[in-house]
C-alpha cells in the first residue's frame, strides 16, 4: 500500500461537515456568505447562476430587444418595384431562420423571432413556474408533514397510504394528467401548470418534513413546552417548525431544478401551455438543427445552466445545513 | 421469509386500490373539458351536443359519479348501485380499460402492442447507465481527490445537469455532422428487435445511450459516496494489513457492499419500464407507452388516457414488490420492514 493511499484512509469522512452551529451566532451576514463561498465554491458558483437567471427572469422586459412573440421583418435584399417576380413585391420579408446579427443577437428561429428576447422570457418564465410550484409544495407539504406527524395515529397512517399511492404514478405522466385538468382555471394553462408541479412536490416534502418532524417530537425541550401549557399549535409552530427551516431550504432549491426540468420537458413535448420557453424552443430548434443549430444548443444550454446552479447551490446548502439529508 | 412476502403483498393492495381511485377522481374532475374537446375531433354526423352525449354514454359518465349522491334543494340523499365509481373499478379488476375513442380498438390491445419497445428502451438505459457507472464511480473513489477524480466528477454533475432530451439532440446534431449518420427517427421506421435487430438497435442507441447516461450520473456519484464511506471501514483496514492486494481489497471487500444502494437505485429504475420514458420516445419516435401517453394526451382520449396510468403505477408497485422480496432474500438483515 502506498503513502498516498494510507493518507486517504486516515483522512476523516468526505470534508468535515458543516453544521448549522458552526458558524457563530454573531457572524455578519456578509461573513457567513464569504465563509460559505470559502468552503463551497461550486455551491457559491451555484449560487451566483441562481441570482443571474433570476435577475435575467426579473427584468426580462428590459433584456429583450424584441418582443418575444413578434416575427422580425427585414429589408427584402430581392426588392425591385419594376419587377413582377413573386419574391421581389415586398419591400419587407419576414428573417426566418436569420444568422446571428448586431440586432438578432442570436439569430431568429424560424418563425422569424428573436432567439435572444424568448431565451430572456424563457428564463422568467422557468423561474416563475419553478418558484410558484416550490411555494406551493413546501407549504402543503410543511403542514401536512408537520401535523401528520404530531398527531400521528389514524391521520399519519392514512396520509401516508394516499402518499404511496400518489408516489406509485409515473411523475411526469401524473404532471401531464394533472396539468390537462381545468383547475383552478377553466382551460389549461400556466397556473395549471404550477399547481400540477406544486401538487407533485407536496408527496416529497411532507415526507422529509414529517421524518424531520417525528426526531424532533421527542426531544426534552417540545415535552417541556408542552409541560409548561403550550398548546398544540404553539408546540408546532413555535417549537418545532423551525427546525424544518433547513431541510425546507435544501428542498427548496434541488426541487427548483427537478421542477425547471419538468417544465422544460412539458414544453418540448407541446404539452405546456404556449409561449416563450426553454422547452419549446429546443424542440423547435431540433426541427431546424441543419440549418440553425445554435437555437437548440443555446436554449438547451440555458435548462442545463439553470440546472446545474440549483443542484450545485442545493448540494451546498445541504452539506452546510442539514447533512442528514444526505442520500 | 413466506409471512414477510404476504405481508408485502397484503400491504399493496389498498395502494393499488387508493391509486385506482386517485386516477378515477384526476380523470372526473377534467372529464367535462375533456369530453367536450373529444366531441369536438369526432368528425360524424349530428350535433356537437349529441357528439358530448355520444362520448358519455361510451365511457359511462352520463350515470351518477358515486354510490350516493345528495341534491342541495331537497337535503335527500340517495343511493346508486349504477355508478360511474364501482363500473370504473369493477371493470379494471376485470381487466376491461374499455376502447379508445379514437381509434375503436381497446386500450390493453394499445397498450400490450407497445409495451415491449418501453420495456427494450429501459432495459438498454439501465445497462448503459451501469457500464458507464460503475467503473467510473470505484475509480473515482480509490482515486479519491487526483485529476482523474477531479474530471470524472465535473463530468457526473454535468451529466445530472443536462436533461436527457437535450443530450439526445445533441447526440444528432453530432451524428449528422460528424458521421453524417441520421439514425430512423418516426415510429413508421420502428423493427421489433426479433424481426431485425439492426435496425431495432440503430434506433435504440441514441435514446438509450441519453437515457443511460442522465441515470449514470446519478448512480456514479452515490457509488462514489458509498465506496469512500466502505474505504474508511475498519474490516478494509484490516484487508490492506493482512497484505492483500489493491485489487483483491477493491473489488472482494470495497465494491461489493458499496453497490447495495447502487442495486436499490436500479431497482426504482426498473420499475419505472412499464410507463416508459415520455420525452425521449417522443423525440426519436419509438413507438412505446411514453409516446402512447402523449398521443393520448393531445386527442384528450380518456379511456386510453387512464389505462396506461392504471397499467403503469400498478407495474410499478408491482415490480417494486419484486424489488423488496428479492431484497430480503439478497440481504439477511432485512426482515418485516
Amino acid at each position: 500500500m502506498s503513502f498516498a493511499q494510507e493518507r486517504e484512509l486516515e483522512a476523516p469522512a468526505v470534508s468535515a461537515p458543516l453544521t448549522a452551529a458552526s458558524f457563530r451566532p454573531r457572524a455578519t451576514p456578509i461573513a457567513v456568505i464569504a465563509k460559505f463561498c470559502r468552503r463551497k465554491p461550486l455551491g457559491a458558483a451555484g449560487l451566483v447562476i441562481i441570482l443571474a437567471l433570476t435577475a435575467i427572469g426579473a427584468l426580462a422586459p428590459a433584456l429583450e430587444r424584441y418582443h418575444p412573440e413578434d416575427a422580425i421583418q427585414v429589408e427584402n435584399p430581392n426588392y425591385d418595384p419594376t419587377s413582377f417576380e413573386p419574391e421581389a413585391l415586398a419591400p419587407t420579408i419576414l428573417n426566418l431562420k436569420g444568422d446571428p446579427s448586431s440586432t438578432n443577437w442570436l439569430g431568429t428561429d424560424d418563425s422569424g423571432r428573436d432567439v435572444w428576447s424568448r431565451l430572456v422570457w424563457g428564463a422568467r418564465r422557468s423561474m416563475g413556474v419553478g418558484v410558484g410550484a416550490l411555494l406551493i409544495a413546501t407549504t402543503v407539504g410543511t403542514l401536512l408533514g408537520v401535523a401528520s406527524a404530531y398527531f400521528g395515529g389514524w391521520f399519519d397512517t392514512s396520509l401516508q397510504r394516499v402518499l404511496d399511492a400518489i408516489q406509485a404514478f409515473p411523475p411526469l405522466l401524473l404532471l401531464i394528467l394533472i396539468a390537462s385538468n381545468p383547475f383552478p382555471t377553466p382551460e389549461p394553462s400556466l397556473t395549471n401548470l404550477i399547481f400540477a408541479l406544486g401538487f407533485i412536490g407536496i408527496t416529497q416534502v411532507s415526507r422529509i418534513v414529517r421524518g424531520t418532524v417525528l426526531v424532533t417530537r421527542e426531544l426534552p425541550y417540545v415535552e417541556a413546552a408542552r409541560v409548561i401549557g403550550a398548546n398544540d399549535a404553539r408546540t408546532m409552530g413555535i417549537h418545532i417548525l423551525p427546525n424544518v427551516a433547513a431541510p425546507i431550504i435544501v428542498i427548496f432549491t434541488i426541487g427548483l431544478a427537478t421542477v425547471i426540468i419538468a417544465e422544460a420537458s412539458l414544453s418540448f413535448l407541446a404539452l405546456a401551455p404556449p409561449g416563450a420557453s426553454w422547452g419549446e424552443m429546443l424542440s423547435n430548434g431540433r426541427q431546424s438543427i441543419s440549418t440553425t443549430p445554435w437555437i437548440a444548443i443555446f436554449s438547451g444550454m440555458a435548462i442545463t445552466l439553470a440546472v446545474l446552479g440549483f443542484n450545485l447551490a442545493g448540494d451546498a446548502l445541504r452539506d452546510v445545513l442539514d447533512p442528514r439529508l444526505r442520500a | 421469509m413466506r409471512n414477510y412476502i404476504i405481508a408485502r403483498i397484503l400491504l399493496n393492495i389498498p395502494v393499488i386500490l387508493l391509486v385506482m381511485t386517485l386516477v378515477f377522481v384526476v380523470t372526473r374532475i377534467g372529464s367535462d373539458y375533456a369530453e367536450k374537446t373529444a366531441a369536438g375531433g369526432v368528425t360524424g354526423s349530428g350535433s356537437f351536443e349529441e357528439a358530448v352525449e355520444q362520448i358519455r354514454r361510451q365511457i359511462g359518465t352520463d350515470k351518477p359519479t358515486f354510490f350516493v349522491s345528495c341534491e342541495l334543494d331537497e337535503s335527500l340523499c340517495s343511493w346508486h348501485w349504477d355508478n360511474q365509481y364501482k363500473n370504473f373499478m369493477f371493470d379494471i379488476f376485470q381487466g376491461d380499460f374499455g376502447d379508445s375513442l379514437v381509434t375503436r380498438r381497446t386500450v390493453w390491445d394499445e397498450i400490450k402492442a407497445r409495451l415491449p419497445a418501453s420495456i427494450e428502451l429501459g432495459i438498454l438505459e439501465v445497462m448503459v447507465a451501469i457500464t458507464v457507472a460503475v467503473p467510473i464511480g470505484i475509480i473515482s473513489a480509490i482515486r479519491q481527490d487526483t485529476m482523474p477524480d477531479y474530471v470524472l466528477r465535473i463530468f457526473a454533475i454535468l451529466g445530472q445537469a443536462i436533461p436527457s432530451f437535450y443530450l439526445g439532440v445533441l447526440f444528432l446534431l453530432a451524428a449528422s455532422n460528424w458521421f453524417g449518420w441520421i439514425p430512423p427517427l418516426t415510429a413508421t421506421d420502428y423493427q421489433e428487435i426479433w424481426e431485425d435487430p439492426r435496425a431495432n438497435l440503430q434506433q435504440m442507441l441514441l435514446p438509450a445511450l441519453a437515457g443511460g447516461l442522465a441515470i449514470g450520473a446519478g448512480i456514479m456519484r452515490l457509488l462514489r459516496s458509498q465506496l469512500l464511506e466502505v474505504l474508511r471501514q475498519d474490516y478494509v483496514r484490516t484487508a490492506w494489513s493482512k497484505g492483500l492486494r489493491e485489487r483483491t481489497v477493491v473489488m472482494r471487500h470495497v465494491v461489493k457492499n458499496g453497490l447495495i444502494p447502487v442495486i436499490t437505485v436500479v431497482g426504482l429504475l426498473l420499475a419505472g419500464l412499464f410507463s416508459g420514458n415520455i420525452v425521449l420516445e417522443s423525440l426519436f419516435g419509438i413507438p412505446g407507452i411514453g409516446a402512447l401517453s402523449v398521443i393520448a394526451m393531445r386527442q384528450t382520449d380518456q379511456p386510453l388516457i387512464y389505462g396506461i396510468v392504471i397499467v403503469s403505477a400498478v407495474g410499478l408497485v408491482f415490480i417494486n414488490l419484486l424489488v423488496d422480496i428479492a431484497y430480503a432474500m439478497i440481504d439477511p438483515r432485512i426482515r418485516y420492514g
